[in-house]
């Protein structure tokens, strides 16, 4: 694991909620320089909440989220959220991500387009960069986005689902792409998914949050039946094939009240 | 046949003018998915002046009649900042919300007129009067089009963002919410000033099928703004070239080209891809 130096984030006993409605209390954690973070749990679990505190888009009602000064997210957000009708071409995709820096009311100059094609050049793409965004393959229009997060020179990457719906080569080679560019260029990442046993492979850390809970520690830390028999609220085990954890629920395990909550 | 055009050239121009300014917001229109949008506000535009008229034929307001642009821009402004600010996001969807304004802008722009002691028929508010367009009118219009085209150019990379992703855009410290509103307020203000000559139905016509053309032939952005333009021209200049001399009804005639222009487009798009 890289040496931790700068919280970048930093929740200070903050309790999340949509007006009167608290969806997660009093967390307490940090988002260091270098790391690289995954954060777990099923759909409406909290997950987007967090995340948005994050992004600054939701203020804590209770305690504080502070970032560091020099803060850049990159960020890539779920496929679905971006709408591919528009007749956008890769490199104009991922030239947005320079468009803070550009200016208001100004056009990108000739080093935003460089740095737009060395940033597809980074995900491998760069031979698509004339190509329609919408024209592209699931995995393709992955990495056009991270491109596009990558352009900005952020401090966090944070990416939300960036798995969803695809099949496992896809998914292979985008976390595996993820993996790369925490490991060659350092870049703190985090991660937001449903999948456990796709993010706890490719994470140093994970935070669980599952039916209003939230733990967070190593993947070692988390990864352990205990703890995930008491997040998720049934019995599970952690097997290892080849290396790679594995979350299995225990066959007639629902001992636990709250056995709906695993989606591993 | 180009004599009688002739004679109703200033129409011509005022027509262009609407038409170009129409064409290149119908762009955001389509692709944000927000026609019905456009149709709403066009209603709302429409009641505005109905209310005016109403007021000023009952002597309530006498001053109101002869100023129905300010009633039209009040109610379509108000409604372009209602639905920028993301109307419908509670329980009712934004599509229904849209419906009922649309509905009850319609309803009552009808009822009004046809209780306006000096109220004209009320298909005006459907098929609008293009022939009437002045000198004066085109000049109205300019003095609108050209800020509001001048300001989409100016931050198009801003209107562009915020419409394809705003999600990363808020990211990146883009106030969301502002540029939205922006949007529609240049769209409510387009509105409100074409549907006094060109009826519901020619402006929603502009805001939507030569954006369409437009999508179906170019393979950009800047492509898809030149085609609809282009085809926003041709439809109002082919249109109107037709319907004066034949005596038909020029926002119909308009509409049915830009139906054509459509047809042609989405056949080249067939034939691309084969």
């Amino acid at each position: 694991m890289a040496p931790f130096i700068t919280p970048l984030v930093t929740f200070d006993h903050a309790t999340l909620a949509y007006g009167h409605r608290v969806i997660l209390s009093d967390l307490s954690f940090s988002i260091p320089e270098g790391d690289f973070l995954g954060i777990v749990g099923p759909n409406g679990a909290g997950k987007t909440t967090i995340l948005r505190a994050i992004l600054r888009t939701l203020r804590p009602t209770v305690g504080t989220v502070n970032h560091a000064q020099n803060i850049r997210f990159g960020y890539v957000p779920q496929r679905d959220q971006v709408d591919y009708n528009f007749p956008l071409k890769v490199r104009d995709v991922v030239m947005m991500g320079r468009y803070d820096h550009v200016g208001l009311g100004r056009r990108p100059s000739m080093r935003d387009r460089e740095m737009a094609d060395a940033a597809l050049e980074h995900v491998g793409i760069v031979h698509l960069a004339d190509q329609l965004l919408t024209s592209l393959s699931g995995g393709q229009r992955q990495r056009a986005l991270i491109a596009r997060a990558l352009v900005g020179e952020p401090t966090l990457l944070i990416l939300d689902e960036p798995t969803n719906g695809m099949d496992l080569v896809s998914t292979t080679q985008i976390l595996g792409l993820v993996r790369e560019l925490h490991e060659r260029d350092g870049i703190t990442v985090l991660m937001v998914s449903h999948a456990l046993n796709e993010v706890a492979n490719y994470v140093e850390r994970i935070a669980l949050v599952v039916n209003g809970g939230f733990r967070i520690g190593t993947v070692d830390e988390i990864m352990t039946p205990p703890v995930l028999s008491e997040m998720y609220g049934i019995p599970v085990d952690v097997d290892e094939i080849n290396g790679h954890r594995i979350v299995v629920a225990r066959r007639n395990g629902a001992l636990f009240p709250q056995e709906s909550a695993l989606h591993v | 046949m180009f004599d009688a055009v002739l004679l109703f050239k200033d129409a011509l121009y005022g027509a262009l003018v609407i038409a170009v300014a129409c064409s290149v917001l119908g762009v955001y229109v389509v692709l944000r998915r927000i026609v019905f949008v456009g149709a709403a506000l066009a209603e709302l535009s429409s009641a505005g002046i109905a209310l005016a008229l109403w007021l000023g034929g009952r002597h309530l307001l006498p001053e109101a009649a002869s100023h129905p642009i300010a009633f039209a821009l009040l109610l379509t402004l108000a409604g372009a900042m209602f639905f920028g600010i993301g109307a419908g996001r509670g329980r009712i969807p934004p599509d229904a919300t849209i419906g009922v304004t649309y509905a009850v802008a319609a309803a009552a722009g009808i009822l009004l007129i046809s209780k306006a002691a000096v109220g004209e028929a009320h298909d005006i508010f459907l098929q609008g009067n293009i022939l009437g367009i002045t000198n004066v009118d085109t000049l109205v219009l300019l003095g609108v089009a050209i800020p509001v085209l001048l300001l989409h150019v100016i931050f198009y990379k801003e209107f562009l963002f915020v419409s394809f992703d705003r999600e990363t855009a808020r990211t990146l410290g883009y106030n969301v919410r502002f540029w939205n509103l922006l949007l529609y307020f240049t769209l409510g203000l387009v509105i409100a000033f074409a549907m006094q000559f060109a009826g519901v139905m020619l402006v929603f016509n502009f805001l939507v099928l030569p954006a369409v053309t437009g999508l179906l032939l170019a393979r950009s952005m800047a492509g898809t703004f030149v085609w609809a333009v282009i085809a926003g021209i041709i439809a109002a200049v082919v249109g109107f070239t037709v319907s004066v001399p034949f005596d038909l009804p020029s926002g119909p005639a308009i509409i049915a080209v830009s139906g054509v222009l459509a047809l042609l487009a989405f056949g080249v798009r067939v034939l691309q891809r084969r």
